[in-house]
């Protein structure tokens, strides 16, 4: 359910009385039927895949090498001698890399004929770059629930929870831009949160419970605001600002949960959903969706979000800012989907029997804001 | 000079006698209840006969003012104003004592020339110019007579003499011969005018006073000044000028007239934000830095809002609901956006698209909030404040400085503030433990005594504004007194500074000064009437603005020592 | 008269007898004076050398923490990053912290800063604002050849300098086509050159003699303190009165002014030893072009993005997306060889500029080269915490020397504060977020 609790009687906005030192902990009156209740507001101050690559061994098989040497091994691919490959690099110098990449712009093949490599990444003969088969480590949720037994599960390097499903995290661990960890952020996602943080409308979080100091059951709810994250003049996400929620349905997620010891997992594992912009994946979806969510003693709020996602929705947020993506960020797009198809290990095709969906996990963090409901009720009363 | 202990009903007794003395003493072995401004110093000084006639530099606000009203709000004008100087806690003041140097008066060259060209620029002219020259290429005398008597009546604040209208022909003429063009020769010669002294400076024109021969009365014209740049912050308008013009501002009817007149224009806000904004020297927010560390809300979004709060709250309380000017340091209601929301931890929430400006909503705070008033807002709290802390001292100076007009003597030489400003300290947690460390240095117990308390009552408020309750782990005391009144916390000091004396006395003094350009004479009779007046009539400021401007005080003027030879010379203002 | 101070002293005897406050008729034109600001004699050759400006705009910012000096104000350090501008150091500043705001605008990145650093707007087709040279060219640059001069380092045609409504000025690439551009057939020797007098130079003067009188007659009613004020009212009129001489004669000899040696073809292309060839030939040309006053402002695109190692495919730009941090030094290292090479670039053409000696100075002291960049922190393309730097005081119109810190602030204040100090008449530049009315008084003079 959603709670919007608007238990005051103040008309807002024309007199707001809150009490300033109190306003992020509001206490509401009862409504009927449920209990005296608790509600604190958060705006997402980052988000982004959980990544947690901290050493070579990871990758047995080495780090994917960057664009200029993966572009090599594709003229190779292609059919192209060492000599013309040769003569290519050094005509490259003189016009800007021109050639190779008109090549490799057109480097899919359709019944013998160059074809878009982003739009149609079969065409594109499979690289075969290496994924993370040396790590033990991965943050996420025992989706599958086979725990330990799962034959490719991870270990959660904060929660230690054994059998983790993130065949996401395995798939790109050994792609440099993806590479990172809590401390030092992956290049493409601190990237990709660095364009959106200032433009895309901000994800606000409400969580209610009967007192959230005390374990017990809490209600999460994700919805998308009108407004776009502030910052502070050092960049950080500004805290104890108001933002709106869009009245747009599909980014509103209710999910039930409980809070002990200061960390609340979900308890339904249903469906979750949010639009974002168009750079990254612009409609996120999970299926079997789990999470935690750490409250800090600071007020803010960290955690993890996983589930199953339909694994051409990411391919297709690399795929539709081709090819400049590709020779930012991230080697070899066509590479990238053979790996997501490769490790997809969820919602088999029932005719195909081919996996739609990879499990995945995202760590975000968020800091204390006024959530005010479509219809302009402070959420928590006021 | 020794302070006796006090009460406010001798404080009154002594305000009556001199307000505005300094604090001179801050003695220090004051007795432990006996902080006391040194306001018996100065004594009895009544009956000032008259004032200096002033000439003041228009501001920069004064002359885009001006420029709006002659040409249009359309007009861009710009350059580097020269920067303003404040005497006696005001820039209007200062105003009186700047003159002009060669890189400022290059901005206003530059300014006036790309002003008068928008003015007869081929979209604009039809609009803005009165007549159309015979010929393109040739001087048309008739027609820059026409245009130039025209807009020198307001840019002049009065109608030009035939000796200046001539020369702004004969400037337009010559240069018209040799730019080869009309309307470039006219833009030059009304560019001249928009540099001219008579225009940058007001310079107020004497006459013989028909009422008490052998006395000289400021003309009309420069009385319609006085009036329109106190209560609009602009120059008078054409309506103002034809009251000048026809003797009617010279009788007490139709000077009353045009006061209401403009104190019932929308124009009046204007004026009272401009006093205000020079009152509180808001100018010092350019200067004002904050450690971002420390105060990363902090953005200069942040500091332009929260100068506008304050005066929206102060325009609301004393202009939209005709309210008590004491309320302004108790009132709960007041205004934000979303980002001052955010400093303030209170939900802002208003209904503009993603990323629109931020809109100002109402708010109010609870009876129990600590704050009230617009002491305890943003922008008096983070502008009296160093970059990486709070600061009783400063605040409470700037309390005792600008609200209740007491001057507090300059810290002593070589003194040490290593305590205070070590917010780190191992041993004093809070600002109110270091600057009791602080002030054990004998040199400095005196002052301290006589500022900090106020200050101390503000420490709920870190440098940049957003409320605490404790520094460094400790609890804050907000507990203090101001002038032997207790009180606890900014809410109860908003209180006390309301039920002061010396605030509203303090605003009666500033606002005159302000109005006449010059610091009024400790004990000036005028001001001590002008207060009383103000207290029996609610502390409305229209009202005390309305006695001000229609008070024969507000005029009176004392000859200059020399006698203004001018008066005979065929350049002056004669009409 | 015979000589300049005859004419001061009657000048002077003028004066006295306005501030005794009589009403003097004066006879003398009020246009033949010749004092310089100090109110002392110039002698008519000692006419200052014109100021000149230049914007140089170089992609992807610096290394966080490897640039940002010690400490703020006078007697800062370089950073490591910074390191080869130690020569300039007494005659530059660094600016940092500032922002670009986006404003919820989408982000196109690196488009979006160019925008702002350059007109202090998002571009709004054809209500975009001018950019700040082109605003400076028209208060300093009029009566020269060329209104502005644009070159690029990474061999494209583009530039961030432009008129109203976005039309940008288009970069010149090669040396030698820059050099047949100024120094070609149509090159006039300056020192050489007929000398015509503006009209409206002169228009101007005879309306400032026309109303010479009328302004005098505001002395008259004046007290005595009064008198002196509006005295230096005067002083400053007849400074703009000698400047309006000076335009009339004919403009003091460019003592640097030589011909620079014909340039053969180079190659133009976007590797960095094109770039490097090519920034020498062109920082030299530069430097002549100002010297013989062709031109007083110029725009320089140093690139960023397309730059690239011989043989190498991969671009900076690519590099700053894709290569770890190094663990143990905290760094992109091939990045920080980019910031570092282009850094050194841009101290080769200030170098250039310092090289042409004129009197006691040199052209870099009659200028200010304005350095900015499109992100904060290039991994993640932040535009926050930016690095500005000035070089030159533009014959003092700033206070060099010194590391401004302008936490927060949007950049525009920096571009604002240049366009008033070389006299365009801006009060407030810049739109939304980035709009601002704030000079950095810290470095104007």
């Amino acid at each position: 359910m959603s709670v919007v609790l608007t238990a005051r009687t103040h008309a807002l906005p024309f007199k707001l009385a809150v009490l300033a030192t109190a306003a992020l902990t509001v206490s509401v009156l009862a409504l009927p039927g449920v209990a005296a209740a608790e509600t604190r507001t958060f705006v997402v101050g980052y988000f982004g895949q959980a990544t947690h690559n901290v050493q070579d061994s990871e990758c047995p098989a080495g780090i994917n090498p960057d664009v200029t040497v993966q572009y090599l091994k594709n003229l190779v691919t292609l059919g192209y001698s060492q000599a013309e490959i040769d003569k290519m690099v050094n005509q490259s110098a003189d016009n800007e890399g021109g050639s190779v990449n008109e090549i490799m712009r057109m480097r899919g093949r359709v019944n013998g004929q160059p074809t878009n490599p982003y739009a149609y990444p079969a065409s594109v003969t499979d690289p075969k770059l290496n994924a993370m088969t040396g790590g033990k480590y991965a943050y996420g949720f025992d989706l599958d629930g086979k725990g330990a037994e799962s034959p490719k599960a991870f270990e959660d390097p904060e929660t230690h929870q054994a059998g983790v499903d993130n065949e996401m995290a395995r798939a790109f661990g050994c792609s440099r831009a993806f590479r990172g960890s809590v401390n030092a952020r992956s290049a493409y996602w601190s990237w990709a949160w660095a364009q959106l943080k200032d433009s895309q409308p901000a994800w606000v979080i409400t969580i209610t419970g009967a007192d959230l100091a005390k374990d017990g059951d809490v209600t999460v709810t994700f919805d998308r605001a009108l407004h776009y994250l502030k910052s502070n003049i050092d960049g950080t996400p500004r805290a104890d600002t108001t933002y709106r929620i869009d009245p747009d349905p599909r980014s509103h997620n209710v999910l039930p949960g409980r809070l002990k010891d200061g960390v609340i997992q979900i308890t339904e594992h249903g469906s979750f959903r949010m639009l974002q912009n168009p750079m990254v994946v612009n409609d996120f979806k999970l299926t079997n969706t789990h999470m935690r969510l750490n409250l800090k003693p600071d007020g803010t709020l960290d955690g993890i979000l996983g589930g199953y996602q339909l694994w051409a929705d990411i391919y297709s947020g690399f795929a539709h800012s081709a090819p400049a993506m590709e020779v930012c960020i991230t080697g070899d797009i066509p590479g990238l989907y053979y790996l997501l198809k490769r490790h997809a290990d969820a919602q088999p095709d029932p005719k195909t029997g081919e996996n739609s969906a990879i499990s995945t996990s995202y760590t975000l963090m968020a800091v204390p804001a006024f959530v005010v409901s479509p219809d302009g009720k402070l959420a928590g009363g006021g | 000079m020794r302070p006796t202990p006090i009460n406010f009903s001798k404080v009154r007794f002594a305000l009556a006698l001199g307000l505005g003395a300094s604090l001179a003493a801050c003695t220090v072995d004051a007795p432990k209840s006996a902080a006391v401004p040194a306001v018996l110093a100065g004594a009895a000084n009544v009956g000032v006969p008259g004032l200096e006639p002033i000439t003041r530099r228009l501001t920069p606000e004064q002359y885009e003012n001006v420029i709006a009203d002659v040409f249009g709000p359309a007009i861009i004008l710009g350059g580097r104003f020269e920067p303003e100087m404040r005497v006696g806690g005001l820039l209007a003041v200062g105003s009186s004592a700047v003159s002009m140097t060669a890189t400022g008066m290059e901005q206003y060259d530059v300014m006036a020339r790309k002003i008068a060209a928008q003015v007869v620029d081929e979209s604009q002219r039809k609009m803005m110019i009165p007549c159309a020259p015979a010929a393109a290429n040739a001087p048309d005398d008739a027609c820059v007579a026409k245009f130039m008597g025209k807009v020198g009546r307001l840019i002049y604040r009065r109608p030009l003499t035939q000796t200046e209208l001539a020369a702004y022909v004969t400037a337009a003429h010559a240069a018209t011969e040799k730019a080869g063009d009309f309307h470039r020769g006219l833009s030059l010669s009304l560019s001249a005018m928009l540099s001219s002294p008579k225009f940058l400076f007001r310079q107020e024109t004497l006459e013989p006073d028909p009422r008490n021969p052998g006395t000289m009365r400021i003309d009309a014209y420069a009385k319609a000044a006085r009036l329109s740049f106190f209560l609009w912050n602009a120059g008078p308008d054409q309506a103002l000028l034809a009251a000048a013009e026809s003797g009617a501002l010279n009788t007490a009817k139709g000077l009353a007239g045009e006061v209401d007149r403009m104190l019932a224009s929308p124009r009046l806000e204007t004026g009272v934000r401009a006093f205000f904004t020079d009152n509180f020297g808001f100018d010092e927010f350019a200067l004002l830095t904050k450690d971002v560390v420390l105060f990363p809300k902090f953005s200069p979004r942040v500091a332009a809002d929260a100068q506008e709060q304050t005066l929206k709250t102060i325009v609301d309380l004393l202009l939209k609901n005709r309210g008590d000017y004491r309320d302004v340091f108790t009132t709960k209601k007041t205004f934000m956006t979303q980002e001052l929301g955010a400093v303030y931890r209170v939900p802002v929430i208003n209904d503009g698209p993603n990323g629109a400006p931020d809109a100002w909503q109402p708010f109010e705070f609870s009876a129990d909030d600590p704050r009230g008033g617009i002491l305890t807002q943003v922008a008096f709290t983070s502008l009296h404040s160093p970059p990486g802390r709070g600061s009783p001292t400063l605040r409470g100076k700037a309390l005792r400085e600008v609200i209740l007009c007491q001057k507090v003597p300059a810290p002593p030489a070589a003194v040490s503030f290593n305590i205070v400003q070590d917010t780190h300290h191992p041993i004093y947690k809070t600002a109110r433990e270091r600057l009791t460390a602080h002030a054990t240095e004998s040199m400095c117990t005196g002052c301290h005594k006589i500022i900090d308390p106020m200050g101390l009552a503000l420490e709920n408020f870190d440098g940049a504004g957003a409320y605490r309750t404790t520094e460094n782990g400790q609890p804050i005391n907000t507990s203090g007194a101001l002038d032997g009144v207790p009180f606890d916390g900014a809410a109860k000091l908003g209180q006390v500074i309301h039920d002061h004396p010396a605030t509203s006395a303090c605003l009666v003094n500033r606002l005159a000064s302000y109005a006449l350009g010059q610091q009024l004479p400790a004990g000036d009779a005028w001001l001590k009437d002008s207060t009383a007046f103000f207290a029996t009539n609610g502390y409305r400021l229209a009202d005390l603005m309305r006695r001000l401007a229609t008070s024969d005080g507000f005029y009176r003027l004392k000859p200059p020592a020399e006698a203004p030879k001018a008066q005979s010379a065929s350049a002056a203002s004669a009409q | 008269m015979n000589t300049v101070t005859d004419k001061l002293a009657n000048r002077r005897n003028v004066l006295r007898g306005m501030i005794g406050g009589a009403a003097v008729t004066v006879g003398l034109p009020f246009l033949d004076g010749f004092l310089n600001s100090h109110g002392t004699a110039l002698a008519a050759t000692g006419a200052a050398l014109p100021v000149c400006f230049g914007t140089w705009y170089q992609g992807l910012g610096f290394n966080v923490g490897r640039w940002l000096p010690d400490r703020v104000g006078p007697n800062f350090e370089h950073n490591v990053e910074l390191k080869m501008f130690d020569p300039f150091k007494p005659r530059m500043n660094v600016i940092s912290g500032t922002k670009y705001f986006m404003d919820g605008r989408p982000l196109e990145t690196h488009s979006s800063s160019w925008q702002i650093a350059s007109t202090g707007m998002l571009l709004t087709g054809v209500n975009s604002g001018p950019s700040l040279d082109s605003m400076i060219a028209d208060s300093i640059g009029t009566r020269t050849r060329f209104r502005s001069l644009e070159v690029s380092l990474d061999g494209s045609r583009g530039s961030y300098s432009n008129r109203s409504g976005g039309a940008r000025n288009p970069s010149e690439a090669s040396p030698a086509a820059l050099y047949a551009r100024i120094f070609g057939p149509e090159f006039k020797d300056p020192n050489a050159a007929d000398f015509t007098p503006d009209p409206m130079v002169m228009a101007r003067q005879s309306v400032l003699s026309a109303v010479a009188e009328e302004r005098r007659s505001v002395m008259g009613q004046l007290g005595a303190s009064d008198r002196a004020r509006l005295d230096e009212y005067f002083t400053s009129v007849r400074q703009i009165e000698h400047q309006l001489g000076l335009e009339m004669q004919k403009p003091s000899p460019l003592p640097a002014c030589s011909m620079p040696e014909k340039i053969a073809e180079t190659k133009v292309g976007r590797t960095v030893v094109e770039s490097e060839t090519n920034n020498k030939l062109l920082a030299q040309l530069m430097a002549h072009a100002l010297a013989c006053g062709q031109t007083r402002v110029f725009n320089v695109q140093s690139g960023g993005n397309g730059l690239r190692k011989p043989g190498s495919t991969q671009t900076w730009h690519s590099w700053t997306h894709e290569e770890p941090i190094d663990p143990v030094l905290g760094y992109q290292v091939e990045v920080t060889w980019f910031i570092n090479w282009a850094n050194t670039q841009f101290a080769t053409f200030l170098h250039a500029l310092d090289g042409l000696k004129e009197g006691s100075g040199t052209v870099l002291d009659r200028t200010t080269v304005l350095w900015q960049t499109d992100h904060g922190h290039a991994t993640t393309h932040t535009m926050e915490m930016l690095p500005i730097l000035m070089v030159g005081n533009a014959s003092g119109r700033f206070k060099t020397g010194q590391h401004v810190a302008l936490l927060g602030d949007p950049a525009t204040r920096v571009g604002l504060t240049m366009q008033q100090a070389f006299g365009v008449p801006i009060a407030t530049w810049g739109q939304l977020s980035n709009e601002t009315s704030k000079t950095v008084n810290e470095i104007l003079a």
